[in-house]
């Protein structure tokens, strides 16, 4: 089998891995290959038009394939593989690839994951009913109607309330379709208020409090049934969205040697985005889904810059210096998941964090009985929850041997 | 009316594409008769065979002395026999069947018991530690199990898709879309009117599975009734499929074999199916009622499957009967043969029920057919696409051209190839069967629009509605 020989091997070209490849290129790396098994650089912002990315990297408002090529025009000497999917990470920093002519094994001083972030579809949601023709997500939409310019329906429901929800909308407004319902489980929207007035004024009702129960139409969708208070009601449609509902593309670290933590079922990341594998870092949405790209971006160049800093002085990271840090499941998932305490270190971290249900109220941190962290905050599902200045240090652990426990916790207080 | 069909030209048809049509179809043709298929749906497979279990049964817990005994035996040793020549996989997993409480426990003597009865003599009690030992993840209370080694794992879908491609290379015909609804017959052949118009043939032969009793009565009033019940069922991803290494099955009740934990041969983990008695005959929706009991189910037996994600769910229908043998009846005078009520073992005994049609025809309807003698050894052999994960699959040798479904591992040329081969697929359903397109867990998160551009033209019912405008 052939063999690719590189310094660092990046997984995946979206705004993550390109920001990674970036400053990894300007610290002066050498090798920076970047294996992308699309035919093409960009990830999920190739596919989405309208202008939800560049506020944060280039202070302005632009689409998808815009800011696509802005990133791409900063990262220079990278080699990029197409085609190239990695279908196995190995400890000691191997990837067995597969590409057009056959299997491929690349070898790297260090690997980054940065495999992005999809939706969670229909049936992982457990959805009752009939399996016909188009039930999709928006993202898979998106590829439909800007990826292909084919349109998958003429008149889908949309099952949620997100940011991506109301991005289907517009996407179906491009593809010359329009949605008839959007359905929504709580008495209010998920993404900010104002998007409301975008499903208003493209005429299309939500309907609050709402599930669906059964899915209708032997080839074609042809109904949805949609529960409220006052009974159930039968929505004729041509397809259904889910929408949002965000997992992390782990196929690959969850069948690999890296750990995972316990709720959030993510592979464990350390302050500097370190896995549980010293030669493996892991960036982007496949950690968090889903932030913005923007913000992926942004920590993709942070991450690049640490592992510059690693390939040129190999410090001994071992397995025992990482701590995953402890949540119940009302906290969806958090950056970092764990956290590396040498001996000698002292530090401030920024937890960024996303709940599963609405939380108001004080988040608590401790390691042992130290109290790390204090501070009342207004939680939503589906945002970004920022921690700052959260200070750690060694020193509880050299205090004593016998019932220290290394572990930090994070706990939601009552409201 | 369409009469051109109308002249004599086939020996047999053969109504229903399921793993039972097709193995009969393939088993006559080696005989040398000409064949006919109808079909209803757009594809093989449009009915219960399209959505079981996908395990080979060694009959071990069949009624003794039972057809289905017979057939589910003679069909695995055929199948032992054929499928590396047809290039078809099998997964050598072997079962447990695994008793919760003591009760169940006091019964795995009469499990073993039988088996032997049955023939199947490597059945063999295993104790408590032993049964941690082979599968280290099961619940503390797994107490025992009886051990069959002979149970495996195959492909569903490809197996009767070699039966009737090798059928076609030996001069079988089929229609897509044609459903039979009426027929007579003249004393000497059949003529059946279908929704595609009239074929005529001098024997038929009714295999239609949900609708067994309604076809039935285009010859006679049938002996049974069809009582369609359904199972559903939940499919891991492939990262659960190393929890457990054999067949986890329960210990029998009389209606249902229960509950089973299997890998599937395209390396996921599948739990279930339910056994829901119901009227509809042709539509199985999932419930998510019924999806949450069987996780809960599952995770009781192996609570490592708790930190797993769902791929898919999906329900089959079973032809049951109000009988417990299947319904295969002759009528060498009305040239006719029904074979119904393949309720839960269809897949096993296909090739088994085709040799036993086979015998039927040699023994009671000379007068009718005239049967060469099998030509299994001169016959071509077709080499399906492999698709089983424990395989080496396109992609790891390349055929040069790009993976589309990364979650699945499949390249544009599997697709452009199952578009074009034999029995080319024609519907979305047909063409996933065939290559494992979008069948992941991001359910064509990834790959679905490519898949529309890819068949645009080519799918009787398309994925997209068009251009966007
Ligand atoms: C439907 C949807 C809509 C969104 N809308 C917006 C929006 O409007 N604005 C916004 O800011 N953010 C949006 N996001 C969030 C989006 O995830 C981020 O914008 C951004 O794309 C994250 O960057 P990333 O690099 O982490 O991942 P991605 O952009 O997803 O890139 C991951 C890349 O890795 C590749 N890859 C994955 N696995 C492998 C493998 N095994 N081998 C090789 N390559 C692999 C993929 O092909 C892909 O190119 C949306 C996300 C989704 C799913
Ligand atoms: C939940 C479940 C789990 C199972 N697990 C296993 C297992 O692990 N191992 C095993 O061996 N077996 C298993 N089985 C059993 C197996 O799937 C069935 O026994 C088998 O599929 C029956 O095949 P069939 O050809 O008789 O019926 P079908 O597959 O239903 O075929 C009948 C065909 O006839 C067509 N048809 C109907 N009416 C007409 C008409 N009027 N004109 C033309 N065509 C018509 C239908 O469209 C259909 O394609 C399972 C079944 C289920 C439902």
């Amino acid at each position: 089998m052939s063999e690719l020989v590189c310094d660092v091997a990046i997984v995946g070209a979206g705004p993550a891995g390109i920001a990674a490849a970036t400053a990894l290129k300007d610290a002066g790396v050498q090798n920076v290959m970047i294996l992308e098994r699309e035919p093409e650089a960009g990830g999920i912002p190739r596919h989405i038009h309208h202008p939800t990315f560049g506020l944060l990297v280039f202070h302005r408002p632009m689409s998808g394939p815009k800011f696509i090529a802005r990133i791409l025009s900063k990262c220079r000497n990278v080699q990029f593989e197409f085609n190239a999917s990695v279908m196995e990470i190995k400890p000691e920093g191997i990837l067995n690839i597969a590409t057009p002519e056959g299997g491929k094994i690349v070898k790297a001083k260090h690997i980054v994951l940065a495999t992005g972030a999809r939706e969670r579809p229909r049936h992982p949601r457990l959805i009752s009913g009939l399996r016909p023709q188009g039930i999709m997500t928006t993202g898979a939409l998106q590829k439909f109607i800007y990826g292909e310019t084919l349109c998958p329906f003429k008149r889908p429901v949309i099952v949620g309330t997100e940011l991506a929800s109301f991005s289907a909308l517009s996407t179906l407004k491009s593809g010359g379709a329009k949605a008839v319902a959007m359905i929504e489980e709580n008495p209010r929207i998920t993404a900010y208020r104002p998007a409301m007035c975008f499903a208003a004024i493209m005429g299309t009702p939500i309907h609050y409090n709402s599930r669906i129960v059964d899915i209708g139409g032997m080839n074609q969708v042809e109904y949805v049934r949609v529960k409220d208070k006052n009974g159930t009601r039968q929505i004729d449609c041509d397809g259904v969205i889910f929408s949002g509902g965000f997992v992390g593309e782990t196929a690959l670290s969850i069948n690999s040697h890296l750990e995972h933590h316990p709720v959030s079922h993510l592979p464990l990341v350390d302050q500097n985005w370190v896995s549980s594998d010293p030669q493996i870092s892991i960036i982007g949405n496949c950690v968090h889904p889903a932030d913005m790209g923007d913000q992926c971006y942004m920590e993709g160049l942070e991450a690049g810059k640490h592992i510059a800093n690693l390939i040129k002085n190999p410090r001994a990271t071992t397995n025992q210096d990482l701590f995953h840090i402890s949540h119940d499941s009302r906290i969806k998932m958090l950056t970092p998941s764990a956290v590396r305490i040498k001996d000698d270190d002292t530090g401030e971290l920024t937890i960024h964090l996303h709940v599963r249900v609405p939380f108001w109220g004080k988040i608590l941190i401790r390691q042992a009985d130290q109290v790390l962290y204090s501070k009342t905050h207004r939680c939503l599902p589906a945002r970004r929850i920022t921690l700052k200045n959260v200070p750690i240090s060694s020193h509880p652990r050299l205090n004593t041997e016998s019932h220290f426990s290394p572990k930090i916790e994070i706990i939601l207080g009552t409201a | 009316m369409l009469n051109q069909n109308a002249n004599s030209r086939w020996d047999v048809i053969v109504i229903g594409a399921g793993v039972v049509g097709c193995a009969i179809v393939r088993r006559l043709c080696l005989g040398g008769a000409k064949v006919l298929l109808l079909e209803r749906g757009a594809d093989i497979l449009s009915g219960a065979s399209k959505a079981n279990s996908a395990i080979l049964h060694t009959g071990f817990d069949a009624p003794p002395g039972s057809v289905e005994l017979n057939c589910i035996q003679a069909g695995y040793k055929e199948y032992l026999d054929i499928h590396k020549r047809l290039n078809l996989p099998l997964l050598q997993t072997g079962a447990l069947v695994v008793a919760w409480d003591q009760e169940q426990l006091s019964t795995l003597d009469e499990i073993v018991e039988k088996a032997h009865q049955n023939g199947v003599d490597d059945v063999a009690q295993i104790g408590k530690s032993e049964l941690h030992a082979r599968e280290p993840n099961l619940a503390e209370h797994a107490l025992g199990a009886a051990r069959v080694p002979g149970e495996l794992v195959i492909d569903p879908w490809s197996s009767p898709l070699a039966y009737l491609t090798q059928a076609k290379l030996e001069g079988a015909e089929y229609r897509f879309n044609a459903e039979v609804n009426g027929g007579e017959f003249d004393g000497n052949s059949w003529q059946l009117s279908t929704t595609q118009g009239h074929f005529n043939a001098k024997l038929a032969i009714n295999c239609t599975g949900n609708q067994g009793d309604i076809v039935e009565r285009i010859c006679a009033e049938p002996q049974f009734k069809i009582r369609p019940r359904k199972g559903q069922f939940l499919v891991y991803d492939k990262s659960a499929a190393n929890l457990i290494s054999s067949i986890i099955l329960p210990v029998p009740t009389k209606i249902t074999k229960g509950v089973v934990l299997t890998k599937t041969i395209f390396g996921n983990l599948l739990l279930g199916p339910t056994a829901e008695e119901q009227e509809d005959r042709n539509e199985a929706p999932v419930t998510t009622e019924k999806l949450e009991e069987l996780i809960v189910i599952g995770t009781k037996m192996l609570p490592a499957l708790s930190a797993h994600g769902v791929t898919a769910t999906y329900a089959g229908l079973r032809p049951a009967t109000e009988h417990k043998d299947y319904q295969i009846h002759a009528q060498p005078e009305k040239n006719w043969i029904g074979v119904n009520g393949i309720r839960s073992t269809g897949l096993t005994a296909a090739l088994g029920i085709a040799t036993y049609v086979e015998n039927l025809l040699r023994e009671k309807f000379t007068n009718s057919l005239a049967l060469s003698d099998t030509k299994a050894n001169k016959t071509s052999w077709p080499k399906m696409p492999m698709l089983a994960q424990h395989e080496t699959r396109t992609h790891q040798s390349g055929d040069g051209t790009e993976m589309i479904c990364h979650c699945e591992s499949v390249t544009r040329g599997e697709i452009e190839r199952a578009l074009e081969s034999d029995i080319p697929a024609r519907s979305l359903g047909g063409l996933r069967r065939r290559t494992r397109v979008m069948m992941g867990r991001c359910n064509g998160f990834y790959c679905s629009a490519k898949v529309a551009k890819i068949t645009r033209g080519r799918l009787e019912v398309p994925l997209s509605t068009g251009e966007t405008t």
